[in-house]
């Protein structure tokens, strides 16, 4: 019985991770204005790596229902509030879509000791929002996010994630 | 007629249900309550989803809809549908309500004196929900030996965050460094360290087992005693040739016992630093 139950969920992780893979999220980042610290080449592409990965992670978590996504792209306050919404959302049995993600993100502080990155992303995609999976609202949004990211061991992670007006 | 009546009226009271609408905030503050306004007549279903926040709720249009401080918690955006037949939906913006607490990084933790930009601080106001405060405010940066200011710069926030650099001071010691944004303050240490050894000077003897070699307390060239530690190397040149030893400073001195029968010259360097030469005559 234990092993169909790992069968089951390591097919079930798998079509995750396949949805994931499949979903389009397209990133582009500008770090030529960062400042005071100038973003070597090399940071800029794995910056874009992990802040696409993250996003791809949202998608996942928040459509499935799911925690795991979370795990490895989000630290501090954007792991604790995307965690909540998770959670919330399993309660209420609302369920979000992040459907043909395109980011526009510029890199406008960089620290001296290259500790922390502030990103601003004009994101726009197609945001579903499903109550038991039935569409109760579907908008071609622009949200402008502030991001905050650090690094980690071996990758950078989104500290904070704050949808704004405007910059 | 009699028949047309019934029809018309439906279709007017569902005509009336499909018009209902709402009218969410412009905006509001984390954490404080707000009202969303509903039109129409009749049950309708209210949803409200931003960040950390998803709520189903039953309402009757033409009512207001209390958000409760802790639905508004996060900054960010959220959307507000409300379903009858159709579903109508608007979206609002939470802000950050005041500053409640300074993150405050600071670089490095430990730094040679005299350094050019080597101390960096960087602050980030934050509200008591952890949203990140984008409205400009003023930090004030100070940097304290002892009880001496040595360096003070306000800077205002942009995009939530404030920063300073400058350089290391000319004596070794810990280095206080402050940031303040009205009555919240952050503090933290930098322990500043002497430099690269300056101006090695020894002196030596001959004993029975060789040459005693040592030199004078070892000090970088702002007068800071160099660190326990620190590796001086001894070199002897004679007749057999060259021979090095390496010893690292022992309060504040560091010595070596040199195995040279013959005349012999010793010399001595840590780091890029070198010092005088030592002449030895042979050994009676």
């Amino acid at each position: 019985m234990s092993r169909i139950v790992t069968i089951f969920a390591l097919l079930l992780a798998s079509s995750l991770s396949s949805f994931g893979a499949d979903s389009a999220v397209r990133v582009q980042l500008d770090s030529t204005k960062a400042s005071p610290r100038s973003v070597e080449s090399l940071t800029e592409q794995v910056i874009l790596r992990d802040y696409r990965f993250a996003w791809t992670s949202i998608a996942q978590a928040l459509e499935f229902n799911t925690l795991d996504p979370l795990e490895g792209a989000f630290t501090g306050e954007s792991k604790q509030v995307l965690s909540q919404s998770v959670t919330s959302q399993q309660r209420t049995g609302l369920s979000q879509r992040y459907v043909d993600q395109n980011h526009k993100v510029q890199a406008v502080f960089y620290a001296p000791e290259g500790d922390v990155i502030e990103l601003h992303d004009t994101a726009e995609y197609q945001h579903q929002i499903l109550d038991s999976g039935k569409l109760i609202h579907e908008e071609h949004v622009v949200v402008h996010y502030i991001v905050l990211m650090t690094p980690a061991a071996d990758r950078w992670m989104v500290r904070h994630l704050q949808a704004v007006p405007q910059f | 007629m009699r028949r047309l009546l019934p029809i018309c009226t439906a279709i007017c009271l569902s005509t009336l249900c499909a018009a209902q609408d709402m009218h969410a905030p412009a905006s509001a503050i984390a954490g404080e309550e707000a009202t969303i306004s509903t039109n129409g007549s009749g049950k309708a279903t209210f949803y409200l989803l931003g960040p950390g926040v998803s709520r189903k709720s039953d309402v009757s249009l033409g009512s207001e809809v209390q958000l409760k401080a802790q639905d508004l918690q996060n900054a960010g955006e959220y959307f507000a549908v409300l379903c009858s037949d159709t579903c109508r939906s608007s979206s609002f913006y939470v802000t950050a309500a005041k500053p409640a607490g300074l993150t405050f990084l600071v670089h490095p933790s430990r730094v040679p004196v005299g350094q050019g930009d080597a101390v960096s601080g960087v602050a980030l106001p934050f509200d008591q929900f952890r949203n990140l405060v984008l409205t400009p405010e003023t930090v004030n940066f100070h940097l304290l030996e002892g009880t001496a200011s040595v360096f003070s710069r306000s800077s205002q926030t942009r995009d939530g965050i404030a920063w300073f650099r400058t350089a290391s001071q000319k004596s070794a010691g810990t280095l206080q460094v402050d940031a303040s944004l009205g009555d919240l303050s952050a503090r933290r240490a930098v322990q500043q360290v002497a430099s690269d050894p300056c101006n090695l000077r020894i002196k030596g003897e001959r004993t029975k087992a060789g040459i005693l070699v040592q030199t004078e307390p070892v000090r970088d060239c702002a007068g800071n005693p160099v660190p326990d530690g620190t590796i001086v190397s001894f070199t002897a040149t004679d007749g057999n040739g060259r021979s090095t030893v390496d010893a690292p400073i022992k309060q504040g001195v560091a010595r070596a016992q040199l195995e040279a029968p013959g005349a012999t010259v010793i010399s001595v360097a840590s780091g890029v630093a070198m010092g005088n030469e030592l002449r030895i005559g042979a050994q009676p």
